[in-house]
């Protein structure tokens, strides 16, 4: 993998898949092999020193990751750093492009919705992915099923990780709309936060695989929050964080409800993995090593 | 993003719904995004939705890629996405073109191990739904041998 100088030559944009804050997403083609590729291009300010430490240690951690050649995360093809001005220089990744994400995955599956069997498949991968990047110290913070890719062998493949750093210099530039549906309470609370954030969304993400529609739908953080204490209880007081501006006060009080009354069709130890991950405080929320061992995937046959 | 790229950059998404209401809205399913591609060329292999909607507002499934070579085919046979084969074979995307390399959509899906996964029973069925269709599918006998 090299650090090729000019990133215009091997790879033909051929559409506009994402934009963000720091920088845009492109449907490419790899003018050697045909196939196509995503390029994710970010803008970063560079000084008489070249390009900031924090960016070439993201990247570095990005390759590194990729020497394991994980099956269940994207593959970084190359990375091209390409001089704007003075001040500034692009930094473009090049993953490998797949061209179905869990999103369309979900909507095309007929009525009634994926067999568990299928489902078990999924979350074993998509856990898999997520315990290995978990175990290097990346968090994904995004995960979402637009995020979360699936190849024409039903392959998970994870998206759209690892890039926080490089990006948050750059965050706040433009508005984004982002999707508050798989954020977790203390990232909503803006308390600290790290992996088990992911947890919290794959959980979100494992109850729409049964149910084949988005679990929490707020329109904004607060509305989020009451949607989602609304199915799991409001928390203790003594659970509240401490370090958040938004108190306990603002939201009713809520008992837990029977998490079969907003995903019907799961079995009892989906179920109980389920809460597991929609645990509240973040410290007793299940992890991702530890749910791979969950009951749920333990291979009793499967009744569907 | 521009506007004229809308249509396009919905399809690449996949978002089914977003390319329909941009149709109903007058959007040229036919018309070139910036890159100089159309929605086709560029729709999310994987979602079948869109090819259908896109397919059934008059997409011209025969568009080949200015620099590849490559049609709509090829890059659904490559990426093994065969239930958007069967539809853009539906509605007429010739099978036995070749891409700058001179690769047929099958070369490409055989290429890339696709045509094992196709079991017995799903290749019977394949064949069976395609022997419907006014088109002669050159590609089917080759695809499933
Ligand atoms: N490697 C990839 N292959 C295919 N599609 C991708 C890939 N990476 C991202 N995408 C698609 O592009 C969209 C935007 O890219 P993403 O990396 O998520 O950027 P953003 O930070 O803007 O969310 C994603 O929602 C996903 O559907
Ligand atoms: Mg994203």
């Amino acid at each position: 993998m090299a650090m090729t100088q000019e990133s215009g030559i091997q790879y033909e944009p051929v559409a506009e898949i994402g934009g963000g804050a720091y920088g845009t997403v492109y449907k490419a083609r790899d003018k050697q092999s045909g196939q196509f590729v995503a390029l994710k291009s970010v803008r970063v300010q560079t000084d008489q020193e070249g390009l900031p430490l924090s960016t070439v240690r993201e990247v570095a951690l990005l390759r590194r990751l990729e020497q394991f050649d994980h099956p269940n995360i994207v593959k970084l093809m190359d990375v091209c750093a390409t001089l704007r001005t003075d001040q500034e220089t692009k930094v473009t990744l090049v993953f490998e492009h797949v061209d179905q994400d869990l999103k369309t995955y979900l909507e095309k599956a007929p009525p009634p919705g994926l067999p568990v069997s299928r489902i078990k498949d999924l979350m074993r991968q998509l856990l898999c992915g997520l315990s290995f990047l978990h175990s290097h110290r990346v968090l994904h913070r995004d995960l979402k099923p637009e995020n979360i890719l699936v190849t024409s062998r039903g392959q998970v493949k994870l998206a759209d990780f690892g890039l926080a750093r490089i990006y948050s210099c750059h965050m706040a530039l433009t508005p984004v709309v982002v999707t508050l549906w798989y954020r977790s309470p203390e990232v909503l609370l803006q308390s600290t936060y790290a992996t088990p954030v992911d947890i919290w969304s794959t959980g979100c993400i494992f109850a729409e695989m049964f149910r084949c529609k988005p679990l929490f739908c707020g329109e904004s953080e607060v509305d989020q929050l009451t949607k989602i204490f609304s199915v799991i209880g409001l928390p203790s007081e003594d659970e509240w964080p401490t370090d958040v501006t938004l108190s306990r006060q603002n939201f009713c009080p809520q008992s837990p409800q029977p998490i079969t009354d907003s995903v019907p069709e799961i079995s009892e130890e989906g179920a109980d993995l389920l809460l597991k991950m929609l645990t509240f405080d973040p410290l007793r929320r299940i992890s991702a090593l530890s749910a791979q061992e969950h009951r749920f995937f333990s291979d009793q046959p499967d009744n569907s | 993003m521009h506007d004229k790229d809308k249509l396009a950059t919905a399809a690449a998404n996949g978002n089914v719904e977003l390319v329909e209401s941009l149709l109903l809205n007058g959007a040229d399913v036919n018309g070139v995004n910036r890159f100089g591609r159309t929605p086709i060329q560029v729709m999310m292999m994987g979602s079948t939705p869109v090819a259908r909607v896109l397919l059934a507002h008059g997409a011209d499934p025969n568009v080949v890629d200015a620099h590849a070579g490559a049609t709509p085919l090829h890059d659904a046979a490559r990426t093994g996405f065969l239930d958007t084969v069967k539809i853009l074979i539906q509605f007429g995307a010739n099978p036995d073109v070749g891409d700058n390399n001179n690769y047929r959509p099958v070369d490409l899906a055989q290429q890339n191990g696709h045509q094992e996964k196709t079991s017995k029973v799903s290749r019977v069925a394949l064949f069976r739904s395609f022997a419907h269709y006014p088109v002669i599918p050159a590609f089917i006998p080759s695809y499933l041998k």
